[in-house]
């Protein structure tokens, strides 16, 4: 994860990744790039474009009016933005600046059209200022000018355009204070609404100068307590930037959609940024329309449209705080493309709350201090690396370095594939367990000698097995992973009956056949053949029957026969060996055949070659008669398991090609685990 | 809301709506069983093919390995329920009397009569070698007569309590029996040999083998299985403690000497020779 780019905090959230069936994102510095340029402007009643080149190649707009004086002064007094120092090179564009995006692309735009910011910031010095907060939606700073023969203060204020609109009472136009009337408010509505269609986040500047007879030189503005007006204020215009998309988003929203997975947009800005951005990213599609756009088309009241031909919907902040819990379930339910804006940091809550309640696994994604409670809450919390706040990174169980929300999506296929081979290392480990316990319960049902010892047993569960197991940790993912729904943690377990059905009722009852033929050629071999077996238990272990007699006649001490006894469980032991090769190779993959998947998991060879060498370092070792009662086996009993564990392979092969040809069928409801 | 926990549970055993027993269909068990059935015959037939197979690879009457029987092993009888510890008062009839009858039931196939009936008069001191030609098996062969007789005052035929009633009591020491074994290079039989352990040398006594000095001769050998020789009679030695120590425990070991059987480990007690505690309390 770490190479990719994800710093993952606590390692179970990878897990819990794996399952998501929902993420929650913030749009601004998560889905777009937070690199806000100014694209429009609107003043005296008109849209300007500003020339986003590079260069200052493109068309200029007229900026004789002085309403643009007085929209470039409040855009660069009211601002906290700063150029870094030593920059002067730099083309203005590509300097770095200390200051979030929006203040970033006005102090940049102005720089551009009207020259020196800072000899505008000198010339106008800043005595009070409210700085902006996401109850009001707006921000406000008190300087002073030498405008004309006026002394006065000036109160520049920006913000969310229908808040600074309803402060405002005038409206300058050509330079004129004008009081506002219905067509001009008609007018600022028509360009808002074209200027956010277009996806552009748009800002109101609106200004008053202080009569000098209430606010003399020297007055003290108190910003806690607000002793100033403001309201009444003359709106001056509007400008818009656009934030657009990161690049690697709609293809992570479109994977993530056939990953099953559901894409909700939740942000504090206007619906209808929200929109356009939603459709640019896909997470609304093409050809899926709200209810208001049904309306549109059909040309009938929103309220005459059937709410269920709408899969998309986008609900405004203030809509959601009158929902009640019911209603909320049913938007989440009935919609599968949904867009939260103009939410407050209390409403991100209750929508993850919301989906949780539906029994959904929700991540969210955020990088903002009023994302921080939704993180917490939900099951697993993205924050931005780079531009995220201290509180919002605390907040998160995974940290995205990059900015990157395509490293969800690699996060989540981190996360199933890590929950795909748990599974197989489970199968893989529990398959051994028949042929290490079925050897004692034959020991004690038909009073054969002891095929296999404990400490062989511990040489299989602590030793051989150990590497093979692990190594299946770093299989690569079978291709099917993210085309698959998300696991459902209620049914969907890592344990399921089909796991226990093939490792112990199937697989293992193999192994356990090939451990015993081991046993038998070895017994055989050496004088005791299987029918003289049975029941001969009693006599076997007998230590004071020192010619017991084998089925050729001749007679055995104690010794003499636990050698032999011995030599049976190291070849039991060497066999279980064997066929487990057969099942690390099979549990391997769950679906696809091993040709498909190849064999380029280099651990898993290794552990294939360690515990084959292992397993004859305990047989042949010198000392290891002694130490742990392991005998030299005869080169010919080494093949003894071959044929069983060719047999797994086959079998194992066959069942998964038949999953791959009949899906849904009972061999894939039976045995696909 | 217990009795609909109890309902619950109830119901995920048996569920009488979708007729579901454990969460299954009487079809869907039908089926799996079947599967299982199915598979597990298939199992069973694998295993019974390749056990088939390798009892094909084996021979009729010599194991495959026999590198595990290159020192023979030792018993003795009588065998008591102890292990190896033979402990009787003279005095009392019933405390030794248990070894006489074992040693009786265990010498009568070598009465006189039943071995002349069995077996053939053998050449001694040389092996009975009765070789194969190639293909042609030359089976069933011939074991040599093991008299009892040759046990003289051992055999119980003079002595009907083998001298346990006069404190003198005889121990018969068997070789446990390994397919095609020679012992004894050279013509030189193997034999036995009985000492006491370190501290009790003083308490042994006088000991007298039978045959004379405690050799098995080598015409009994090599053994050829029990398919082979049917009723191979597997040669005795007998010692007999002339004046040990009574009323205390003498510890004994009985090895054999052959050239060419190798000592047995060290921690194969009966890997040619064996150990046992004789005590002869009088009192």
């Amino acid at each position: 994860m770490a190479r990719k780019n994800c710093l993952v905090k606590n390692l179970e959230a990878v897990e819990t990744l794996g399952s998501t069936s929902t993420i929650c994102s913030d749009k601004t510095g998560t889905l777009t790039q937070n690199r806000m340029t100014v694209a429009h402007m609107w003043f005296d009643n008109t849209i300007h474009e500003a020339d986003t080149t590079e260069d200052q190649s493109g068309s200029s707009f007229d900026k004789s009016s002085a309403t643009w004086v007085s929209l470039a002064r409040i855009a660069a007094l009211c601002n906290r933005a700063v150029f870094k120092a030593a920059q002067d090179t730099l083309p203005i564009l590509k300097r770095g600046v200390a200051g979030d995006a929006s203040e970033s692309a006005l102090l940049k735009c102005i720089e551009l059209s009207c020259g020196s910011v800072k000899a505008m910031r000198e010339k106008n010095k800043k005595v009070a200022e409210i700085p902006f907060n996401s109850t009001n939606k707006y921000q406000l700073s008190i300087h002073e000018t030498e405008e004309g023969n006026e002394n006065s203060y000036l109160l520049v204020m920006k913000g969310a355009p229908e808040r600074i609109l309803d402060r405002s009472s005038h409206i300058m136009v050509q330079g004129k204070e004008q009081p506002m009337d219905e067509e001009m408010k008609e007018a600022f509505q028509n360009a808002y609404q074209e200027l956010g269609g277009l996806g552009e986040r748009v800002l109101g500047f609106c200004h008053v100068f202080l009569p000098e007879d209430k606010y003399p030189k020297g007055f003290a503005f108190d910003t806690d307590e607000v002793n100033f007006e403001t309201d009444n204020l003359c709106f001056v215009g509007l400008m818009s930037m656009i934030d657009p998309p990161r690049a690697a988003v709609p293809d992570a929203v479109g994977k993530c959609r056939s990953a099953g997975i559901k894409v909700i947009m939740v942000t504090g800005d206007h619906p209808i940024t929200a929109k356009a951005i939603a459709k640019g990213v896909g997470i609304i599609s093409e050809g899926n329309e709200t209810v208001e756009d049904i309306a549109a088309r059909l040309n009938i009241p929103v309220s005459q449209v059937n709410p269920r031909d709408a899969k998309a919907c986008v609900i405004h902040g203030t809509d959601l705080k009158d929902l009640s819990q019911d209603q909320m379930d049913d938007i989440l339910r009935n919609h599968t493309e949904i867009v939260f804006a103009r939410t407050s940091p209390q409403q991100k809550l209750i929508i993850v709350e919301g989906c949780q309640r539906l029994g959904a696994i929700v991540a969210v994604t955020g990088d903002g201090v009023n994302d921080s409670p939704a993180l917490k809450k939900a099951d697993i919390g993205v924050a931005m690396g780079i531009s995220g706040s201290d509180v919002s990174k605390q907040a998160a169980d995974m940290i995205l370095l990059d900015d990157n929300f395509a490293s969800i999506v690699t996060g989540v296929e981190e996360g199933r594939l890590i929950f795909d081979n748990l599974k197989k290392s489970i199968a893989y480990t529990l398959t051994s367990n028949i042929p290490e316990i079925t050897p004692f319960l034959f020991f004690i049902l038909f009073n054969i000698p002891l095929p296999l010892g404990t400490i062989t047993i511990l040489c299989i569960d602590l030793g051989t097995d150990m590497v093979p197991a692990i190594s299946l940790a770093y299989e690569a993912a079978e291709s099917d992973i993210m085309k698959r729904q998300p696991r459902n943690p209620l049914r969907d377990k890592l344990v399921n009956e089909r796991l226990i059905s093939i490792a112990y009722g199937q697989i293992g009852m193999i192994q356990a056949l090939g451990g015993f033929f081991a046993y038998f050629v070895v017994l055989a071999e050496n004088g005791f053949r299987p029918y003289d077996l049975v029941g001969i238990r009693l006599n076997w272990d007998d230590r004071s029957n020192n010619d017991l007699e084998d089925s050729y006649g001749q007679q055995w001490t104690y010794e003499q026969r636990k050698i032999v006894e011995f030599t049976c469980h190291t070849a039991f032991f060497v066999s279980i060996v064997v066929v487990q090769w057969a099942d690390v190779i099979i549990c391997k993959t769950r679906r696809n055949s091993v040709f498909q998947q190849g064999m380029r998991n280099k651990i898993l060879i290794f552990g294939l070659f360690e515990e084959t060498a292992l397993a004859a370092l305990l047989s042949y070792c010198p000392g290891m008669d002694v130490a742990l009662r392991m005998y030299p086996l005869k080169p010919s009993w080494w093949f003894c398991a071959f044929p069983y564990s060719f047999l797994i392979f086959v079998y194992d092969e066959i069942r998964k090609l038949i999953l791959r040809r009949n899906p849904g069928g009972w061999v894939e409801r039976e045995t696909y685990y | 809301m217990s009795k609909d926990g109890d309902n619950g549970w109830k119901e995920s055993v048996w569920n009488p709506r979708t007729r579901e027993f454990l969460g299954r269909t009487a079809s869907s068990w039908g089926l799996i069983l079947l599967f299982y059935l199915v598979f597990y015959i298939f199992l069973a037939g694998m295993f019974c093919l390749t056990m088939y197979v390798m009892l094909q690879t084996l021979d009729d009457h010599k194991p495959k390995w026999q590198d595990r029987l290159s020192t023979p092993g030792m018993v003795i009888r009588p065998k008591a329920d102890e292990y190896y510890e033979i402990t009787y008062n003279t005095q009392k009839t019933e405390s030794w009397d248990m070894y006489a009858q074992t040693l009786d039931k265990f010498l009568s196939p070598y009465n006189n009569t039943a071995q002349v009936e069995k077996n053939n008069e053998c050449k001694p001191d040389e092996y009975f070698k009765q070789e194969d030609s190639g293909d042609v098996k030359n089976n069933p062969k011939r074991s040599c007569q093991f008299n009892r007789t040759i046990l003289d005052e051992c055999s119980g035929i003079t002595d009907r309590y083998y001298g346990y009633q006069g404190g003198q009591p005889c121990i018969i020491i068997k070789l446990n029996r390994v397919i095609g074994m020679l012992p004894g290079k050279d013509g030189q039989a193997p034999f036995v040999t009985c000492g006491a352990k370190k501290e009790d040398t003083e308490k042994i006594g006088e000991l007298q083998y039978f045959p004379p000095n405690g050799t098995f001769n080598l015409m009994y050998y090599p053994y050829y299985g029990k398919k082979a020789q049917v009723n191979y009679s597997q040669p005795l030695v007998a010692v007999k403690f002339l004046n040990i120590t009574t009323n205390e425990d003498v510890n004994i070991e009985c090895r054999i000497n052959a050239n060419n059987i190798p000592t047995g480990s060290e921690r194969d007690k009966w890997a040619g020779r064996v150990s046992f505690k004789l005590r002869i309390n009088t009192i």
